[in-house]
């Protein structure tokens, strides 16, 4: 073989920083073969799902508000997979965070008042964290396996909504659709950018990145998580438990998710219906991942996956791409940054002509 | 009796699918590698087995072509993982999203356009009383499965490529020292599992809804994954766990459909309820644990030889 | 007749490093020949080489008087070498029988498998049950596995690495029985090692290798331990500067019935440990790995919590209810036996494994926000204070070689000038001059006044290093005495599990 890979000393940081870029143009490139090879317009393809959202001024609300929720759910899975706590469940507790603001907002259908909002966004925390909290207890308690647990009751949330929807919330103006009735407007989320669809989830999770940056680099929380992560023994021996760890992993991504569910349902859709689960959830894993697990990088991150998201609706309209190939080009990627981890702690030598081989 | 009958029919074909995926898989997590792709790798083969039947209508070689797009799709999962030993969770999601969506992509010109259902191995002759139907009324998938049960026991326990698998997932390290192949094995490994999750998805349109709907496998790949670990990684208590879920499914099935006591509860109830099923089995699990589990020692984590 | 194996010139040459430079010797047909050396002084890489496992750079290996070479183990086997790893490849899970046939290159048909796996058994008296779990045998009887495991292949040569590091004296003798009977069948024994008695009493010949060169063939029952370990070392001998005639001062460190409940499965909890270490003495717990060190350590240091607060005081001070960080602002602090990812974190830089355990005595965190710029100062001392060859505080750990990384930990848990110290293998893997300076570290700090634990299977680490010493077996702690009332024979005993001198004439280690 030509070429050998050699362990580094020390983790690349140059390389750290620089796979998520080279994934993204990777990405673009295999994309742009593979969809012209099944018959599709590949290069256009590219341009629309990458360049047009950032080249149309006008897409630039889309991207915000799209980008918002992938930040505020991806820093609080960041945070977890730092700890090596596998939340994948994001998506529910997502759910279940716009199923506690819409809660609030009907029981205060008739009201007003400026404390409607922060009310609705406290229960969606609050809403999100229980339901994370139910993989916590069972994995700190009877070692069940949270990927498991936190992905079933996702399903079990979506069927929820179902239910709540068809009858005990249904709006009875609905025409029988199963939706709630449109928020009032004291809980609906206001725009922040007059004229356009900016609300103030926008600044909110930017907020939250920061906030969580600033947090997990330089606070003994962000040292308990990194420490648990990375080598748990270690870090029961300098006095970090692990349980309480895996706590505060799930309950602060999963307060995040619910954070951004109910920024959600409040801003953009303002009832809530059938539709709600928009897969922010599971695309928030590629955007933590992308995002190199840090809060700085995952805001970047969130709005590339925006772009694609928001790219995606572009091409279907112009080139006639369908949806999913957004979620092909997502998932790829996650891939291409996953194999370039390998440059992190490798790095490529070209080989002399050896007389011998180690037997590694 | 007349209604027990029919309902055990159901059952059995609704459970197979997933027994064979989590077969697949079990043989996979043996080998020290978790693969939680299976629920892409079913979508894939999903489709795969639909376009074939659509095309064909030789459902055994839509089932071929499922297993061919399982293998297909575990590859890339077995290249990152294997050679490049990235995270395995994190690849495995990743996989899990790409089934997802490549599904969708080619299934798209397939909406709304039915496929031939699969028929029954046995001449309808044979399952004419309704006794019989319990043993005859399956197409080939069902009794693959029971037969892949026996074999994967047999492979496991007796065989001495059995014991090396098992070898290279309990202690990759002492395996390699000793001269076998690590990666070799892991790679059939999980070109088994990806071959075993492909069927199963095959099955989906050919034994269960003959229509193409995206994401139709519904979760029932990761419900594959924690069978394994309901059944401590052991073939004949996965057959158990999958004909529980079977039976949950079944029920769901009829209270949609019936106007008996079932139906009062709400229908969503009776969707969430093989996932919340999941979560009761593997609670039931870890309480009847001892401390000691039955998994692969090595399960999950990268093989990194160091001289 | 040919020598049964002749190495000329054997260079291997690793980045960084020459492991081995132009060696060369012979073993002869039915010798047992030792390969003497420090850690890190090329033994591992040239018997690595001999079993195929890596290639040399140059020179030639000849096999019975032919020039061979050995391509992989595989090959090895062929030509009838034979090999025991000093870290076993053992499968826990699987019984002694499926490692057998796993280890085997010719398809044997089980049941003849198992009648000769019996006949070796029988004939060298390794005496196993075939279908046990290896997970529940001890040490000596997985080596036991190893050994019948080469012995089936009726090797000619049989590398022996570091067989006796963790087996009691008694199982020593064993084994050595055993070897010798196969070395009088015409078997060559390769026997490596850095016990020098264990040498003196078992080798026909010693080959010393010193930073990768040969220094010396000789015979080793001419040499005296001394003279052998000087070649082994290089430059004289240093020993531990211990103040003469020190006293004692009042009990810091107490422990009173301390018992800890079986964890996992393989796992020796502790049983009604009692002991007392006063100011400025250094107490030795000698044993067996996997006796219930793991978990001493662990219930002194707080990772396993106990109930009874009474049963540890410092000073005084009651702490066995409390957790680690709680412990340590009591003054207690300790280091585990293994250094990568438990007594440090690989991954991160030297200035954050100083937050780890140095946080609370030393002021690093305010406000629950971390003070990096106390945690760089505290490192850059503890890496100029101990000598600690690395680039500066934010190199990471990883980086380290072992010997570094545990002067690095040493420092770190010294420097905060504990009342109490409790280290287990301080020295493990450690070089030379490493483990010199780690010594004096710990006398130092003991005649500064802390009270030392130190556990360790290095006996002669203990009996230079420690004042008082007790023994631990399957979990139960023998009475501390005096280090000069044991005879190493009676410390063997108590390693074994047999305590008093009546039941010494059964004390045949099962």
């Amino acid at each position: 073989m030509p070429f050998r890979l050699e362990k580094r000393p020390e983790p690349s940081r140059t390389m750290l920083y620089l796979t998520p870029a080279a994934a993204v143009l990777l990405t673009m490139i295999v994309g742009a073969i593979i969809f012209s090879a099944i018959g599709y317009n590949g290069l256009g393809a590219v341009r629309e799902i990458f360049f047009t959202p950032l080249t149309n001024s006008y897409k630039w609300q889309d991207l915000g508000v799209k980008a918002a929720p992938l930040i505020i759910i991806g820093v609080g899975l960041s945070i977890a997979y730092r700890a090596n706590v596998w939340n994948i469940g994001a998506e529910g507790q997502y759910i279940v965070g716009g199923l506690a603001g819409t809660w609030v907002a009907l029981a205060t259908y008739s009201m007003s008042g400026p404390w409607i909002l922060p009310l609705m966004i406290l229960a969606g925390v609050v809403g999100g964290m229980l339901y994370a909290a139910i993989p916590a207890f069972l994995k700190t308690r009877l070692n069940v396996n949270e990927i498991l647990t936190s992905l079933m009751l996702t399903y079990a949330s979506v069927q929820l909504i179902y239910y709540l929807i068809r009858a005990p919330w249904k709006d009875p103006m609905g025409m029988g659709f199963p939706q709630t009735r449109l928020f009032a407007e004291s809980a609906r989320l206001p725009t922040i950018i007059p004229g356009t669809i900016v609300h103030l989830g926008v600044p909110i999770a930017i907020i939250v990145a920061l906030v969580a940056w600033f947090i997990m680099s330089r606070s003994v929380f962000g040292y308990q998580m990194r420490v648990v992560g990375t080598a748990p023994h270690a870090a029961r021996y300098g006095g970090f438990s692990e349980n309480k760890t895996i706590w505060l992993a799930l309950l602060v991504s999963g307060g995040l998710a619910g954070l951004a569910g109910v920024l959600e349902v409040a801003g953009p859709f303002q009832r809530m219906v059938p539709g709600f689960p928009a897969n922010y959830g599971f695309t928030a894993i590629i955007v933590a991942f992308l995002g190199r697990l840090n809060p700085l990088g995952v805001i970047f991150a969130g709005i590339v996956l925006a772009i694609t998201f928001v790219g995606g609706e572009v091409a279907q309209t112009t080139i006639g791409l369908p949806n999913a190939a957004t979620g092909i080009f997502q998932s790829m990627m996650l891939f291409f940054l996953l194999a370039g981890d390998l440059l992190v702690r490798y790095r490529i030598r070209r080989t002399a002509v050896q007389p011998s081989r180690s037997a590694a | 009796m007349d209604l027990l009958i029919p309902i055990f029919v159901t059952l059995v074909g609704a459970a197979s699918p997933i027994l064979i995926a989590a077969l697949g898989e079990l043989v996979v997590e043996k080998a020290g590698v978790l693969n939680l792709g299976v629920e892409g790798m079913m979508l894939v083969g999903a489709i795969a087995g639909f376009a074939a039947q659509f095309y064909t209508g030789n459902p055994y070689f839509a089932l071929v072509c499922g297993a061919a797009a399982g293998v297909a799709v575990s590859l890339i999962f077995g290249v990152l993982t294997l050679s490049l030993s990235t995270n395995q969770t994190a690849t495995g999601l990743a996989l899990t999203i790409f089934g997802t969506g490549l599904s969708a992509l080619a299934g798209a010109p397939f909406s709304a356009r039915p496929v031939q259902l699969m028929a029954p191995l046995f001449p309808p002759e044979l399952a004419t009383h309704p006794i019989w139907r319990v043993i005859f009324g399956y197409a080939a998938p069902v009794y693959f499965s029971l037969i892949m049960v026996f074999v994967l026991w047999y492979f496991l326990k007796k065989t001495r490529s059995g014991l090396i698998l098992r070898a290279v997932g309990e202690n990759d390290l002492s395996a390699h020292s000793i001269g076998y192949s690590v990666v070799g094995v892991r790679y059939a490994a999980v070109a088994f599992g990806g071959a075993m999750a492909g069927i199963a998805g095959a099955c989906f349109p050919l034994l269960l809804t003959p229509q193409w709907a995206e994401r139709m496998t519904a979760g029932r790949g990761w419900i594959a994954v924690a069978l394994v670990v309901f059944a401590s990684w052991r073939p004949f208590r996965l057959l158990a766990g999958a004909y529980l879920f079977g039976l949950v499914m079944t029920m769901e099935l009829y209270a949609k459909a019936g106007s008996g006591p079932l139906s009062a509860i709400p229908s969503e109830l009776w969707a969430a309820l093989p996932y919340l099923a999941t979560i009761a089995v593997l609670v039931l699990i870890s309480l009847r644990r001892d401390g000691s589990t039955n998994a692969p020692a090595c399960l999950g984590k990268p093989f990194m030889p160091s001289n | 007749m040919p020598n049964r194996l002749e190495l000329s010139g054997i260079t291997k040459q690793f980045p960084g490093v020459l492991a081995n430079d132009n060696v060369s010797f012979a073993v002869k047909p039915g010798e047992i020949h030792a390969l003497l050396g420090e850690n890190g002084a090329g033994k591992s890489t040239l018997v690595k080489m001999i079993y195929g496992i890596m290639q040399p750079d140059a020179g030639e290996i000849r096999w019975n008087g032919q020039p061979a070479t050995i391509a992989n183990p595989k090959a090895a086997r062929r030509l009838g070498i034979g090999m025991v790893f000093q870290h076993f490849s053992l499968f826990e899970a699987l019984t002694v029988f499926e490692n057998i046939a796993l280890g085997m290159d010719a398809k044997i048909p089980s049941r003849e498998l198992e009648a000769r796996i019996r006949e070796v058994m029988q004939t060298y008296g390794l005496l196993l049950d075939p279908h046990r779990t290896v997970a529940t045998l001890s040490v000596g009887e997985r080596q036991r596995i190893e050994i019948v495991r080469a012995l089936l292949l009726n090797p000619k040569l049989l590398i022996m690495d570091e067989p006796t590091s963790v087996l009691t004296p008694q199982e020593v003798e064993q084994l050595f029985t055993v070897l010798r009977q196969l070395a009088a069948e015409g078997c060559s024994i390769l026997y490596i090692s850095h016990k020098l008695h264990e040498i003196k009493a078992l080798c026909d010949t010693a080959t010393i290798l010193r930073g990768g060169k040969l220094v010396d063939t000789c015979d080793p029952r001419q040499e005296t331990s001394r003279s052998m370990a000087e070649k082994m070392i290089g430059t004289g001998l240093k020993d531990i500067v211990k103040p003469d005639g020190r006293a004692f001062g009042d009990p810091r460190l107490v422990v009173n019935r301390l018992s800890t409940s079986r964890t996992g499965h393989f796992d020796v909890p502790v049983h009604n440990v009692t002991f007392t270490v006063r100011a400025g003495e250094i107490l030795g717990i000698a044993g067996v790995a996997g006796n219930g060190q793991n978990a001493l350590l662990d219930a002194l240091s707080g990772e396993i919590k106990g109930h009874d607060r009474e049963a540890i005081t410092i000073d005084g001070v009651g702490i066995g209810s409390m957790d680690t960080t709680e412990r340590r602002r009591h003054g207690l602090c300790a280091v585990p036996e293994e250094r990568n990812g438990h007594a440090a974190v690989g991954d991160f830089s030297l200035s954050d494994n100083s937050v780890l355990t140095a946080r609370d005595r030393l002021g690093m965190v305010m406000m629950g926000l971390i003070n990096s710029g106390a945690a760089r100062t505290y490192t850059g001392k503890v890496i100029a204070d101990f000598a600690v060859k690395a680039l500066g505080p934010a190199s990471t750990a990883g980086s380290l070689s072992g010997g570094n990384l545990q002067k690095y930990i040493m420092g770190r848990e010294i420097l905060q000038k504990p009342s109490v110290l409790v280290v287990s293998q301080p020295t493990w893997g450690v070089d030379a001059g490493a483990a010199a300076a780690i010594h004096q570290a710990l006398v130092d700090l003991a005649a500064a006044g802390s009270a030392i634990v130190v556990i360790s299977q290095d006996l002669d680490e203990l009996l230079a290093l420690s004042d008082t010493l007790a023994v631990i077996n399957m979990g139960q702690l023998s009475a501390a005495r005096p280090v000069k009332a044991f005879s190493v024979d009676e410390i063997g005993l108590l390693m074994g599990g047999v305590h008093g001198e009546k039941e010494a004439q059964h004390a045949v280690p099962a």
